[in-house]
């Protein structure tokens, strides 16, 4: 190699060897400073536990939506004057609909019937009735699919209009709060947890910072001896991401123990009311998202600060 | 390969470390810098490496204009340097081994290759025992050895030592400046400041001397006959 041609030198690429070097360094700068490192973790987990809690609430909320949703009913409550013919008529109807095709009739001495077996204490004061009060009834199971088919609602309508109709009771509005809910819990959970993130990205962004302060004659030094800025960059960086990562991790981990804890401890006493919310725990997709949330807001923290890093050589 | 013209540094507005400093060492030389304490041979030093800019004059180092130079180049630049500190500047918390496996990092060799090319770096300055101990637990001379092994460890086109024997004694001293003759020898062309005159005296090299900022004519230094320029670097001395 001729040693005087330097002036279009190409330079060489990213050394082989940085990565190794980073990890150690990372892991190293993190063992030193213990105390910081684990206040920078645990503002991640602390954010991503919140964001988790609310995840989980819609998820078990979702779950219990879709499980009330099978086996959904929908009641056409006739007239007690109802004609044959006006039942007839919406018998027609409901066999020609494909979202209620599969209904029961119940008639008028039917559901008499079914009252006095549900109320068998009650006996006496039936039979003091000198008409059967009870009206003709049309019970619909409807599917899931069925409820969210365009047709459905019109369907719906319809049979309202009907003449004997007098009543169609369906439980959808129940099912649009539930939802309307859902999204509303997501929604706060997404705001909170990323204002949180955030902070903690910045909390990440401070403790670099620091560790840099710390370091900074030897980054000097290291500029010195012809250490590109990525090369003094990495180990911070991945410190970060390592220190997010973690976050993200106990985060989950936090998150199962509380979600444990509480089923075995809250479910029991409360059932009904309860057991709805503690049906399973986040899928995989969302632990995963969890944890790369975490990993995310760790690297973003300290590209934050190392960016800030001005070269300071050169400077007489 | 080395280039001052009309160099002239400013600290402050009523005097300067360097003034109007002119000389030119071609590739191959090996030459002293010496001068009294605060004559400005660190800073000369320090502009080479571009650690400092020159107020006034240009600087020419391996082909590059250091003036021109983006900064992005600098990194890039600097590797093909190796310099002997004045203060060392080993970095303290890592252990003499993993200051060598960082400048080879920085180099890119691969990290299999470090522990044989430390080791032989460090084997040159007798100081291969010492391969795990950290810099404060090492004696002035032993870090200044470990500075000298970091600045020679991939042969670097330019190597400047700011007094490199300022902290051993007479006999170490030989020997290190015998390391260094075999760099230059290798092809590293060297300038070395030292107040040391009689290593300047044996060695029968091309001195430039300072005094209070100005080069000195180099015939009238006090030095012993010195070598050509452009041919420094192959004269023989014992
Ligand atoms: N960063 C600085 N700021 C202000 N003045 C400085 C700075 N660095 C050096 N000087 C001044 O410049 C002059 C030359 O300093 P320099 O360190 O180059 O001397 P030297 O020849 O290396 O001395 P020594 O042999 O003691 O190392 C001195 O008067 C010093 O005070
Ligand atoms: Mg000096």
């Amino acid at each position: 190699m001729n040693r005087d041609t330097v002036v279009a030198r190409k330079e060489p690429a990213q050394p082989p060897s940085a990565f190794h070097y980073f990890l150690r360094e990372a892991l190293r700068r993190m063992w030193i400073s213990k105390r910081t490192s684990f206040v920078a973790v645990a503002m991640i987990a602390i954010s991503l536990l919140i964001l988790g809690a609310f995840l989980l609430l819609s998820e078990n909320l979702q779950r219990a939506i879709t499980r009330w949703q099978g086996t959904s009913r929908v009641n056409i409550y006739m007239e007690p004057e109802a004609t044959a013919a006006q039942i007839e008529g919406v018998r027609s109807y409901l066999g020609s609909s494909p979202s209620l095709a599969h209904y029961t009739f119940i008639t008028r001495a039917a559901a008499l019937q079914r009252f006095k077996s549900y109320f068998t204490n009650l006996d006496e004061v039936v039979g003091q009735l000198d008409e059967n009060p009870f009206p003709a009834s049309f019970e619909c199971q409807v599917t899931p699919r069925a409820i969210q088919s365009a047709t459905f609602e019109r369907d719906i309508g319809a049979i309202r209009r009907t003449p004997g109709v007098e009543q169609v009771q369906f439980d959808w509005e129940w099912v649009n709060r539930l939802k309307r809910l859902v999204n509303i819990v997501n929604a706060v959970g997404f705001i909170a947890g990323g204002i949180l993130a955030i902070a903690a990205a910045f909390t990440i962004a401070n403790v670099i910072r620091l560790t840099m302060l710390l370091y900074r004659e030897e980054i000097e030094i290291m500029r010195l001896v012809g250490a590109t800025e990525q090369i003094i960059r990495g180990p911070f960086l991945i410190e970060g991401l390592i220190q997010g990562t973690i976050g993200g991790a106990a985060a989950v981990g936090l998150l199962y123990l509380f979600f444990e804890l509480s089923r075995r401890l809250l479910a029991p006493s409360n059932a009904m009311l309860w057991s709805f919310l503690f049906v399973g725990f986040l899928p995989w997709p969302k632990i995963a998202g969890l944890v790369a949330g975490g990993t995310a807001a760790g690297y973003f923290g300290s590209w934050l600060s190392v960016r800030e890093q001005r070269n300071e050589s050169g400077r007489p | 390969m080395i280039h001052f013209y009309h160099v002239t540094k400013k600290f402050d507005r009523y005097s300067s470390a360097l003034l109007d400093v002119t000389f030119h060492i071609e590739k191959g030389e090996f030459v002293f810098l010496t001068g009294p304490s605060g004559a400005g041979k660190s800073t000369l030093l320090k502009m080479i490496l571009r650690q400092m800019t020159p107020s006034d004059g240009q600087i020419v180092v391996n082909g590059r204009n250091l003036a021109a130079m983006r900064r992005s180049q600098l990194p890039f630049f600097r590797r093909e340097i190796g310099m002997v500190f004045q203060d060392f500047k080993l970095i303290e918390r890592m252990t003499v081994f993993d200051n060598l496996s960082f400048i080879l990092t920085v180099l890119g060799v691969a990290p299999r290759e470090h522990k044989k090319k430390a080791y032989t770096a460090l084997r040159a300055v007798n100081l291969h025992h010492r391969m795990n101990a950290f810099p404060l637990q090492l004696s002035g001379g032993e870090q200044q050895r470990v500075a000298i092994a970091r600045a020679l460890i991939n042969d670097p086109l330019v190597l400047i030592a700011d007094e490199p024997t300022g902290n051993l004694d007479p006999e170490l001293s030989l020997e290190i400046v015998q390391i260094f003759a075999e760099a230059n020898l290798r092809g590293s062309t060297l300038l070395l400041a030292t107040h040391d005159r009689e290593l300047i005296r044996s060695s029968g090299r091309r001195v430039l001397t300072l005094e209070k900022g100005h080069l000195l004519d180099e015939h009238a230094a006090p030095a012993e006959p010195h070598a050509a320029r452009g041919g420094g670097g192959f004269v023989n001395w014992s």
